[in-house]
């Protein structure tokens, strides 16, 4: 990657992650020392590169939304413990970028989540993800309020697409 | 620091109980926390309640808690103010049954304080609880006060049960029956309990060395193992072994790999889901195949371990359906006279 100039310097999107999500904004404070790099398990196996990012991001640079480096990203807040700067979330920082992928159409397909179409209808269905828990499901009665918190989001847009391949199925048979 | 009032504060415990730990337990409502996936590990569950049952202090579940919704909030499939309303609803009914709330996965431990954390947003906190007044709205019949609000100073605590289990060891070894007869151990934490930060004071604590594994093994009479990986993700990593397998089990694949050249007898580990990852037949074939090595180690949960100890059946704590390698093995060599 080229290094970036202070030419180059966009406080644009910046500002767009942190409208969605305020505590974003110390991602300021990177001193791009780079800890955060070498500690990181998806760093190990893929070209996610936390450091990066965030240059790219304070640059003004989407094209991190487009890449498919901030998908590996394991969530396992290594780099948050291990960042030297106070109240930089950097696994936050990535459901941001995720988030802002999915809204501009470049994240993955829904039909794409296949483990998560069934996870998905079982959450909505019987309030767990898998299929006969030990100690029951959620009773019958209480699972309408999941559906009720869950409204407009991406999950319901899942399930119905587990209920789509269904349909699908029973029609090729 | 973030420490988050729904912790329970064990320095205060060991402070105030310095001889008897358990002591502070009696009289309490305990409650464990259903984890979706010791559906695949009862021995899991199974463990913490025998043990609590043996130690003579009663513990329930609670029926109405959904699973803790972790995998969609990480997967960006619902926002944070839905993540949080999900959790608030557990909460309520946790609250509102016990006094005590033991939690056997990192997943459903770090989703239980991440949730709270996020309320400190106003933006979040208004969202949820706009989305809790709509199902009072809609759904109305409360059966008890304030069911459907955000929680201002809940009561109920949560606590995980390695944290537990650690708190009590002086007390756990005078019910156990067997010891671990010298076997060599490798410690497994997991990510969201090695990298925690909402159940910690201050960044001492956050940052000191976590060790409370391999003072257990010790203490069962076990050598514990150091090796190379110990630090390392499972492999699980937000669902990546499902999104990106090839790539995120040759982090599993690492891990296994170090403790079995370190000649670690098991791997011991406080999560479920790490345990998945770490045990699953389909995973270890796959490494097989991918990277040319057949790996045996056997994977055990703290809370089967201490169920294996206990003298429990063998069917209840280590579940026969479980086709892990050479964990019948380890099961015969801790239980033999």
């Amino acid at each position: 990657m080229d290094e970036y100039t202070d030419v180059n310097w966009n406080w644009d999107f910046y500002k767009e992650l942190v409208e969605d999500i305020e505590e974003n904004k110390n991602i300021v404070q990177c001193i791009s020392c780079g800890k955060c790099v070498g500690d990181c398990p998806a760093s190990k196996i893929s070209k996610f590169n936390i450091r990066k990012i965030i240059q790219k991001v304070l640059r003004g640079d989407k094209s991190v939304l487009k890449d498919s480096d901030i998908w590996y990203c394991f969530l396992c807040e290594r780099c948050k413990r291990i960042c030297p700067r106070d109240n930089i979330n950097i696994p936050l920082l990535i459901i941001n970028l995720r988030n802002e992928s999915f809204k501009k159409g470049y994240g993955p397909r829904y039909n794409d989540l296949r483990k998560y179409v069934e996870m998905s209808e079982r959450f909505l269905t019987s309030g767990v993800v898998v299929e006969e828990p030990l100690g029951g499901k959620l009773p019958e009665e209480r699972v309408k309020e999941l559906d009720l918190i869950c409204n407009f989001a991406r999950i319901k847009y899942v399930f119905k697409a587990s209920k789509k391949n269904k349909k699908n199925k029973n029609k090729k048979k | 620091m973030e420490f988050n009032e729904l912790a329970l504060d064990l320095d205060k415990i060991e402070k105030d109980y310095p001889e008897d730990p358990l002591g502070f337990f009696r009289n309490k409502k305990l409650c464990v926390f259903k984890a979706c996936l010791e559906k695949y590990f009862p021995g899991v569950r199974y463990g913490i309640i025998d043990l609590l049952n043996e130690l003579g202090l009663e513990v329930d579940s609670c029926v109405n808690q959904s699973c803790c919704s972790g995998t969609f909030f990480q997967r960006n499939l619902i926002t944070r103010a839905q993540f949080a309303a999900i959790n608030e609803r557990n909460l309520n009914e946790l609250n509102h049954q016990a006094d005590i709330v033991l939690v056997s996965c990192n997943g459903c431990y770090n989703s239980l304080l991440r949730g709270r954390y996020f309320l400190k947003n106003p933006d979040v906190r208004r969202k949820t609880e706009e989305i809790l007044n709509q199902i009072k709205k809609e759904i109305g019949n409360e059966n008890y006060p304030g069911k459907y609000d955000i929680l201002e100073n809940p009561s109920v605590k949560i606590v995980h049960d390695l944290d537990f289990i650690y708190l009590i060891r002086n007390q756990i070894t005078d019910v156990l029956k067997y010891d671990l007869k010298g076997l060599k151990v490798a410690s497994h934490y997991g990510c969201h309990y090695l990298n925690q930060s909402r159940d910690k004071k201050d960044p001492e604590s956050y940052l000191k060395d976590k060790t409370k594994l391999e003072d257990l093994i010790q203490l069962f009479g076990g050598i514990p193992v150091d090796y190379q990986e110990r630090e390392s993700c499972c492999g699980w990593g937000a669902s990546q072994l499902v999104i990106h397998p090839k790539e995120a089990l040759k982090i599993t694949y690492r891990k296994l790999k170090s403790a079995e050249k370190n000649d670690a007898d098991f791997l011991l580990m406080p999560c479920p889901t790490c345990l998945y990852t770490l045990s699953k037949p389909e995973y270890r074939q796959k490494i097989d195949e991918w990277y040319g090595e057949k790996l045996e180690i056997p994977t055990i949960h703290i809370n089967e371990l201490i169920a294996i100890l206990l003298g429990c059946e063998q069917e209840r704590c280590i579940t026969l359906r479980r086709t892990t390698p050479r964990l019948q093995e380890i099961f015969q060599i801790i239980t033999q006279e």
